[in-house]
């Protein structure tokens, strides 16, 4: 059940109007049936495989919580395994026998098993995950009622695609719940419709050029092509993911439910450091908390702390796909962060230096992308040289998309220096109704695909 | 949602973006021919519509069949490429409002047999496409439900209660290049009846064809495009669909709905059988059951599937199923004596 179809639309208007007619002791019950029945529109025999890890946590984390001595590490380990073991078969078994075969029977054809991942495991497994370690660590109570529990890994807004919610910040809404106030239910459902925008206006449209390339390169050969055709698919992930996670957050707080902000105009960075701290700032914080921390830091040294910034940034690579394509990724990305904090150290930019550095990192991201999209190490080399070769070529981006591709950006800067959004969702009915009207009349208009295209992190 | 509702209905509920529809269009045609209509008002002489596809788009010369009476009848070409029973009925509704314009309406159905086909006459979702500007708020649910898909009939009612959704390609182009869209309405406006009017027909033959049923082998002539190869060979080495009744169920909502809305009116509706192809399979899978239902209803005649048979030959057919010039020239003259004859006895 993709948020852009219409069955979406009715289950989520049934779920709100049978949420509220429901008296409070019974909403958690409706949110969790509501929320399995999401996740079984998809494969309902997979959903034993979750409520099988809620419980194998819940039960971890209670006993972890309940008790002192070594047996807490141990039970710790066993919930990690079942986290980890779960997501290794399901994501990483192919491309980790792939390997394998390749070194050991060198050219011999490799045949993948039949596994069909999961929905939304990468998510809800690190949620899990996050859950238990902050239990272990003393920084989280553990849950007693099951249901709770249940409802805070299974929770169909971010279920699919994140955000990835701490429990002390789901648990603090959940427990001292209280009705959207009336700007709330603004904000949600201006948040909402950005999202749809996003998505079906901005994404899909850039998707038909990233498509276009990123299925054949070697058709469109030359720098242009190369370029357009990468910064195509940097805009079309980056308004497919955020908008998801503006829907996904906006229905949360339809809900009574306050979702971490996950994206902050990530292409206005002037650093990597920066980018990071602005794209998917979910995965970010996790991986800070529970790797980065986790391996020492930047407490040992200059040289342990690029180190950890690179196997953090490998393992966010490998996170989001099984392939080599993503662990170059996670490499360039740590390499580049790496060589940041070893140059400019934590020094922020500020001012107009900002301009050049913005274009520097946007570029230095939209290199990234091709190991990101480009499926194979072969094929990425390849956009790459491209990239820089000598013949020109044409632009793949037609009249549209480069009007979009301004239009956004002015979007982001006023968003950026005025918070015109915020503004938007504050000013008067009639600003935020016209505001609403030529937002749908451009849903309506501008959608780009007849079918619905999945998120691209829904594959994650 | 409701200030949507408003914006929405004033730019494509209102008739105002109609005037804008690329004319080459599916909608856009349908519209052009509904204005042609409206701008030539009922005159002295008795008109005549002939409602078709791309058969009757290709095999019927209205003008032709206007000098061949001498202009005491004037005859009206609706042949529009793709459209099926389910456009015409709307097409059909908007077009005569009175029900009282049209001396005769000629529906050319391509085969008085209700053979089914792989592909459900009623999941035909570009149907949206051509009667997006005559479907009104009231049409939607019926219109959509009239689909057996389910995602055919969520789409066909979305697309219908928010209009802006099917004509969105329409809109996205004029907003790219308005001064060619509104020169090219323009021309169409003015001379598009001419350019029907005056179209010869094709030029192609498939002179030399035969097919051998009983093998289902095809004989092409020497020189025959593969487009032509193509046609032919979908039509004689296809597998013949289940028969499930969905030809006759659908003719009977569809055709009979027209049959429906000219019940009180003085409008002879005639049904014809166009020419079937270059080489029509000799044996009948099913029977014209929709036919056989609705004859002897007043002001309702069939002509003779038989009264075509000869023009079912290779040198008179551009391909598997359109005529060529020659047969538009043989079955416009055909057509419009059976008209005249229908007229003068009723």
């Amino acid at each position: 059940m993709l948020f852009t179809t219409f069955s979406f639309v009715v289950f989520l208007f049934a779920v709100l109007a049978i949420f509220y007619a429901l008296p409070h002791p019974a909403r958690p019950y409706l949110l969790l049936g509501a929320s399995l029945a999401f996740y079984m529109a998809w494969n309902p025999k997979y959903v034993v495989l979750i409520l099988g890890l809620i419980t194998i946590d819940y039960a971890a984390a209670l006993w972890i919580a309940g008790r002192e001595g070594p047996g807490r590490r141990i039970v710790l380990f066993v919930s990690l395994c079942a986290n980890i073991g779960l997501l290794g078969w399901f994501k990483y078994a192919n491309f980790l026998r792939e390997t394998w075969l390749r070194i050991a029977h060198p050219g011999a054809p490799v045949m993948p098993l039949d596994i069909i991942l999961p929905l939304g495991i990468s998510f809800h497994t690190f949620q899990s995950i996050s859950y238990v370690v902050d239990v272990y660590r003393g920084e989280q109570q553990a849950i007693r009622n099951y249901t709770d529990y249940a409802l805070f890994v299974a929770f169909f807004p971010q279920l699919v695609a994140g955000p990835i919610v701490r429990a002390r910040e789901f648990f603090a809404d959940y427990f001292h719940w209280r009705p959207p106030t009336a700007a709330e239910w603004n904000r949600g459902f201006a948040m909402i419709l950005t999202g749809y925008v996003k998505k079906l206006v901005c994404a899909d449209q850039f998707a038909l050029v990233a498509n276009a390339y990123f299925n054949d390169p070697a058709a469109f050969p030359g720098r242009m092509p190369a370029w357009t055709g990468t910064i195509a698919f940097g805009l079309q992930i980056f308004f497919d993911f955020s908008g998801y996670t503006d829907i996904a957050i906006g229905l949360a707080l339809l809900l009574g439910f306050h979702f971490p902000q996950n994206f902050r105009r990530p292409y206005l960075s002037a650093s990597i450091t920066e980018f990071w701290r602005r794209w998917h700032m979910t995965l970010s914080r996790w991986l800070r908390d529970y790797i980065y921390i986790s391996l020492g830091g930047s407490r040992r040294g200059k040289a342990r702390t690029y180190a950890n910034l690179m196997l953090t940034m490998l393992f966010g690579g490998l996170w989001h796909g099984a392939s080599w394509s993503f662990v170059v990724w996670g490499g360039y990305h740590g390499l580049l962060l790496a060589i940041e904090r070893a140059v400019f150290g934590k020094e922020e930019r500020r001012g107009l230096v900002r301009i050049p550095l913005i274009i520097v990192t946007f570029t230095l991201v939209s290199i990234g992308w091709v190991f990101f999209r480009a499926g194979t190490l072969n094929s990425a080399f390849h956009i790459i040289g491209q990239m820089f070769s000598p013949i020109p070529g044409n632009s793949l981006m037609g009249p549209w998309q480069s009007r979009l591709a301004l239009l956004t950006l002015g979007i982001a800067i006023a968003e950026e220096y005025c918070g015109a959004f915020t503004w938007l969702t504050e000013a008067s009915v009639w600003t935020r109704a016209i505001a609403a009207v030529a937002a749908l009349i451009a849903i309506e208009i501008f959608s780009a695909a007849d079918q619905p295209i999945p998120f691209i992190y829904f594959q994650f | 949602m409701l200030a949507f509702f408003g914006v929405d209905a004033s730019l494509f509920r209102s008739a105002w973006y109609l005037q804008f529809l690329e004319p080459g269009s599916s909608a856009g045609s349908v519209e052009e021919y509904l204005y042609w209509l409206r701008q030539q008002p009922p005159g002295a002489v008795p008109e005549v519509v002939v409602v078709g596809d791309s058969r009757i788009a290709e095999g019927f010369a209205a003008r032709q069949a206007n000098a061949r009476l001498d202009d005491r009848v004037k005859f009206w070409n609706f042949g529009i490429p793709g459209t099926s029973p389910r456009d015409w009925y709307y097409i059909l509704r908007d077009a005569d409002p009175s029900r009282r314009r049209f001396a005769a309406i000629v529906l050319a159905i391509d085969h008085y047999a209700d053979d089914d086909s792989f592909s459900s006459p009623e999941d035909s979702f570009v149907d949206l496409n051509f009667v997006i500007g005559r479907l009104k708020l009231s049409d939607c649910w019926s219109f959509a439900m009239s689909m057996k898909k389910w995602e055919y009939r969520t789409g066909a009612m979305s697309g219908c209660l928010f209009k802006g959704l099917t004509l969105r390609r329409d809109v996205r182009a004029l907003l790219v290049d308005r001064a060619e869209r509104l020169a090219r309405i323009a021309d169409w406006r003015l001379n598009g009846l001419g350019y029907v009017s005056g179209y010869g027909g094709s030029a192609e033959t498939l002179r030399g064809l035969s097919v051998d049923w009983s093998h289902r082998t095809i004989q092409f002539p020497p020189g025959a495009k593969p487009w032509q190869k193509e046609s032919v060979q979908s039509v004689v080495t296809g597998l013949p669909p289940p028969q499930t009744g969905d030809m006759t169920r659908y003719r009977e909502r569809w055709l009979g709905g027209i049959l429906n809305l000219y019940k009180a009116s003085p409008t002879r509706i005639i049904l014809v059988q166009v020419p079937r192809g270059p080489a029509p399979n000799p044996r009948q899978r099913a029977p014209a059951q929709f036919i056989r239902t609705i004859a002897g209803r007043p002001r309702v005649k069939t002509i003779p599937s038989e009264m075509f048979h000869d023009l079912e030959r290779p040198d008179v057919f551009a391909d598997g199923v359109h005529l060529n010039a020659e047969g538009r020239v043989l079955f416009s003259d055909r057509l419009t004596d059976q008209v005249a004859t229908i007229l003068a006895n009723d």
